[in-house]
């Protein structure tokens, strides 16, 4: 019952601008957990650490009001601790080095009736924790009857500015708890998974004579080059098989959106405005979505590939330089100031194409690069506020939004 | 007139140059000089073997001195070659900026004809998606024009977007911003 007066509260809420509101509000309104630890392995820093990567991906599935309260408890007591006797749910965990040094770690989620789910997860290092975390988390979810939360294991690729023409690419969870620097060095930006398995990528290097658009396969770190344009080369979207590309290239000077052939090497000019046309990403195999200065300012539009026409697709905002889509639904950046000499502020909108309705999504600093995840119920994106750089999640349906900070540099792009 | 000005400051510029590579071997040769006027000083003999192996060293660096100074001619030409300045949001060249293109499209037409060159398109940090590259891009592609209509062969130019990734100043401050609105010329040998 709690549950389901949660949910109407979150619907109810989705409508509201104020997002601080909702959450505060919410808190009462969602059921309440706890975590207790029963490791046997490992020191108290990393069994902390682990519990905390645990405590954020269960706030962030958004379905508990979880407890901060670090606890620890015999695995195998029926009850639970004393002080979480009054929660809906704990969640009970046990980690164990294995003797090829592998982190075990086995769960029991217990309800008022007592245990309602339990699993056992394995990963080969200890310093990669935090996808066993994300995928309990996960189980969790699914265990709820909630709608998949399965952005949650996929990894993220950025780019990040570390001085004036020196970047670095990186993977990432979506945390960024976990961080493997892919390319080190040199000038690359725009990275663009290559594939559903995440296994490639595309990114642009500006290291070579023209902006050149590259390949590199994680799994045999070779690299190739894929094709080159003066002035600008970027890959903004791949499409489901991940046999076409989008691509801006520039090789007039004239930024333009091509379809790119990966099997056939052959490109196909899509636009033909003499200003800038940029970021398209694919709607389905014969639409396409991009930002466009034909009004005089950034907006998006949308055009099915082949026909001439266009079709603006946002009514509001003055400059709307990026966006994402997924079915009905458009996220743009638009800035809400247009002062040269100050703090501009740029927020994250979302809107239906088949309705009026508008919901702004974030409310301070420089929001970019929105993300919707694969099956909608996501969004990942960039913030800069102050000197500072993070990653950020807003979840639609909770109404919710998260941040997991860099530690340095400057995200430059990202996609998950 | 302009043209004159910067023909006879590269003339001038010239002649400060080669009276540098000219005057290393002076210098060095000096002390020999002053050994012969002054034979009868001292134990100076060690340092003389010195200096004649030193002239032999000579030699080699006057090579090195021609060899590097086409890079060292870039850097000089390159510095002649003013920034150029825009405004936000904007990629139209402002008009107390024609006269700095006006400027760099004389020297590529003069000192600098042998040179490709490359514009290199810059924003401020506000932010990092594709459009501001291709804002970057349109102001390469401004002066690009300017320059061809004074009369530069447009395949001598190359243009890229660095977009807010290289900036020359990294302040949270209005004149910060403005200076990272900007294109570059790069020249390429």
């Amino acid at each position: 019952m709690k549950i389901l007066l949660g949910w109407i509260f979150v619907v109810s809420m989705l409508f509201a601008n104020d997002a601080t509101i909702d959450v505060i509000k919410k808190v009462q309104a969602l059921p309440t957990m706890a975590i207790e630890d029963s490791s046997v392995s490992y020191d108290e820093t990393f069994k902390f650490r682990f519990f905390k990567a645990l405590y954020a991906d269960l706030n962030v599935i958004s379905l508990f009001n979880v407890d901060r309260n670090y606890r620890e408890v015999d695995f195998d007591d029926a009850s639970v601790a004393v002080q979480n006797k009054d929660m809906n749910y704990v969640l009970r965990y046990k980690m164990l080095k294995g003797d090829d040094n592998s982190l075990n770690v086995e769960i029991k989620l217990f309800n008022s009736d007592g245990i309602a789910f339990n699993k056992k997860y394995k990963i080969s290092k200890k310093n990669i924790y935090m996808f066993v975390s994300h995928t309990i988390a996960f189980d969790i979810n699914k265990f709820m009857g909630a709608p998949s939360v399965e952005w949650m294991k996929r990894r993220v690729i950025f780019s990040r500015v570390v001085a004036p023409q020196k970047t670095e690419i990186v993977i990432a969870d979506y945390t960024l708890a976990y961080q493997h620097t892919v390319i080190k060095g040199g000038f690359n930006i725009f990275p663009k998974w290559a594939n559903k398995q995440q296994s490639a990528f595309y990114y642009t290097s500006l290291d070579e004579k023209k902006p050149t658009l590259k390949y590199l396969d994680i799994r045999t770190a070779r690299s190739k080059r894929v094709i080159a344009s003066d002035g600008m080369m970027v890959c903004s979207d791949v499409n489901g098989d991940g046999k076409k590309l989008l691509l801006t290239m520039a090789p007039n000077g004239q930024p333009d959106i091509y379809l790119y052939n990966v099997e056939t090497s052959k490109k196909k000019r899509l636009t033909r405005y003499g200003g800038i046309d940029v970021s398209a990403q694919f709607v389905d195999d014969e639409n396409i979505v991009f930002v466009s200065g034909r009004l005089g300012y950034p907006n998006i539009f949308s055009k099915k590939i082949g026909s001439k026409s266009v079709e603006q697709m946002v009514y509001y905002g003055k400059s709307n330089a990026a966006c994402s889509v997924h079915g009905e639904y458009i996220v743009y950046k638009a800035r809400e100031s247009s002062d040269a000499f100050e703090t501009n502020t740029f927020n994250l909108h979302l809107i239906s194409t088949k309705t009026d309705f508008i919901r702004r999504l974030t409310a301070t600093g420089i929001n970019e690069f929105p993300r919707f995840s694969k099956d909608g119920d996501a969004i990942l994106f960039i913030k800069n506020y102050k000197a500072q750089s993070s990653i950020g999640i807003i979840r639609l349906n909770h109404n919710k939004n998260y941040l997991f900070p860099l530690k340095y540099g400057r995200l430059q792009a990202m996609d998950w | 007139m302009m043209k004159s000005i910067v023909l006879s400051s590269v003339a001038i510029a010239m002649l400060v140059f080669s009276g540098c590579a000219d005057k290393e071997p002076v210098v060095e040769k000096k002390p020999a000089v002053e050994k012969k006027d002054t034979t009868a000083t001292k134990k100076a003999d060690a340092v003389e073997t010195e200096i004649v192996s030193k002239e032999d060293v000579v030699i080699d660096e006057n090579k090195l001195d021609n060899s590097e100074s086409n890079e060292m001619k870039i850097a000089r030409l390159q510095k002649e070659l003013t920034t150029v300045y825009f405004d936000y949001d904007k990629f139209n060249i402002r008009p107390d900026m024609q006269s700095r293109v006006s400027n760099s499209a004389t020297v590529a037409n003069g000192p600098a004809y042998d040179y490709a060159i490359k514009l290199e398109g810059n924003c401020d940090e506000w932010g990092s998606d594709e459009y501001n590259f291709a804002l970057g891009l349109k102001r390469a592609s401004s002066v690009k024009k300017a320059l061809v209509s004074q009369g530069i062969s447009s395949s001598r130019i190359s243009m890229v977007s660095y977009g807010e990734s290289n900036p020359v100043c990294t302040d949270k401050t209005k004149e910060c911003w403005a200076q990272n609105r900007r294109v570059d010329f790069k020249l390429l040998p």
